[in-house]
């Protein structure tokens, strides 16, 4: 029997059915004296049978009607617009997350609600705002800092919530102030805030959401991104271009602020 | 009913399967099975007597995947991604999963496409590297590297979720 030394790819090989039959007790032998490729291999069997468990019950659903209408011929070919689109805004959430690289921060996925534009458009909106208003030196707010109480009143009456300005100093940012925006049919509150670097985010509050809904969302450039959330009667959106895990420590930060305030 | 449209039925199911482990989202994942069922009834001429229909239709799936995923990286699309499942208080579950399902789930989605697709067709859908490698249409040494690496990403990601767990219980 030929000897030779075994690696990593082995492994796989060996996992895979692919390792030549006698090849097989040598490679066991190999296994037995390496721990570390033991574990290894241990590990990596576990995770194709935890994902042969995740996705074996798709088998085992019913096929939608209208897959097998299309072969049949029963149905004419044509399908409505919004169906048509929808995969592949899945495809382009997965290119962002090849894009993220480390990927796997923002990635833990509840299911992509692509159905509902409710975010795209608050999202948009938001970012559309910080990116004129963040840059403007002299007219970045309507209402500064200091007359804060004011700021929270005039801007919970426009939008028609309960709006504070949270208080971001553990995350670095002071409060620069805040103004108010057109949203969809309604009014948005924007409240800007500044760290010693000045840098700037800003959060974007509007009364108007049927929807349910968290994410993130921005573009493949270094342009800002916006980290969202939409309940029954208020969306609001943390925009940035801060590294994702500090603009998701604000975002979280802001959350659990506004939403005591709303619910209070 | 023919025969070549009779053995297009029996390949849903695990067109299904594959779909959603490249997207996840049902729909999303039904559209593409449903894009992959037109394109191939459109060439059903090409398809040779004696070819796996299996085959024949993972490889025009994979295309359709592949291809939308080129055009979505040059157009520069903006894409929206959820946060972290257990803190998307609103996601429905659309089945229910398990945490170790979920968490395997989410983390199969966070890697390379190409890992992605490789990975799944070897340790999911159960081809050989050779039939993969043709699905798949790249050599048979990057479809090894493509799974090597993939699952190393997968088990680094599960291990870093693992982490992030224990992190969240110690701060509650």
């Amino acid at each position: 029997m030929s000897r030779r030394d075994f690696s990593e790819r082995d492994i796989h090989m060996a996992l895979d059915g692919e390792l030549p039959g006698d090849e097989r007790t040598a490679y066991e032998a190999w296994l037995e004296a390496n721990a570390e490729m033991k574990a290894k291999s241990a590990r990596y069997a576990a995770d194709r049978a935890a994902l042969r468990a995740a996705f074996n019950g798709v088998l085992d659903e019913p096929v939608p009607v209208r897959l097998n209408k299309v072969v049949l011929g029963e149905a004419s070919v044509v399908r409505a617009a919004p169906s048509r689109s929808r995969w592949w805004l899945a495809v382009a959430a997965a290119a962002m997350l090849v894009i993220g690289g480390a990927g796997g921060y923002l990635a833990g996925i509840g299911g992509l609600g692509l159905e509902n534009r409710a975010e795209d458009q608050l999202a948009e909106e938001a970012i559309a705002a910080h990116v004129i208003y963040a840059a403007e030196k002299r007219h970045a707010v309507e209402v500064p800092a200091s007359d804060k109480d004011h700021l929270q009143s005039w801007l919970s009456n426009q939008v028609g919530l309960k709006l504070v300005a949270p208080d971001l100093a553990a995350q670095g940012f002071q409060l620069v102030g805040g103004r108010l925006l057109p949203a969809g049919q309604g009014k948005a509150a924007m409240l800007l805030y500044e760290d010693d670097k000045g840098a700037r985010i800003s959060l974007f509050v509007t009364a108007e959401s049927a929807a349910k809904a968290k994410g993130t969302y921005g573009s493949e450039e270094d342009g800002p991104a916006a980290i969202y959330w939409l309940d029954k009667g208020y969306g609001c959106a943390v925009v940035g271009s801060l590294p994702r895990e500090r603009l998701a420590a604000v975002a979280k930060s802001a959350y659990g602020q506004l939403l005591a305030a709303l619910q209070s | 009913m023919d025969e070549k449209k009779a053995a297009i039925l029996g390949e849903i199911p695990r067109l299904r399967r594959y779909a959603r482990s490249l997207l996840r989202d049902r729909d999303s994942a039904d559209d593409l099975v449903q894009d992959c069922l037109e394109r191939a009834l459109v060439r059903l001429d090409n398809w040779q007597t004696g070819e796996s229909p299996r085959r024949w239709l993972f490889t025009i799936m994979h295309h359709l995947f592949i291809d939308q995923m080129r055009k979505v990286n040059r157009r520069g699309e903006a894409a929206m991604l959820p946060l972290e499942a257990s803190e998307a208080q609103a996601a429905p579950a659309e089945q229910v999963e398990s945490i170790a399902s979920r968490e395997i789930v989410d983390a199969l989605q966070a890697i390379s496409p190409d890992r992605r697709a490789a990975l799944v067709m070897v340790a999911i859908e159960g081809f050989s590297y050779a039939e993969a490698a043709n699905i798949l249409g790249v050599p048979a040494g990057t479809l090894m590297s493509r799974i090597a690496r993939g699952r190393e990403e997968l088990r680094a990601l599960l291990d870093d979720t693992a982490r992030r767990r224990s992190i969240r219980i110690v701060e509650k």
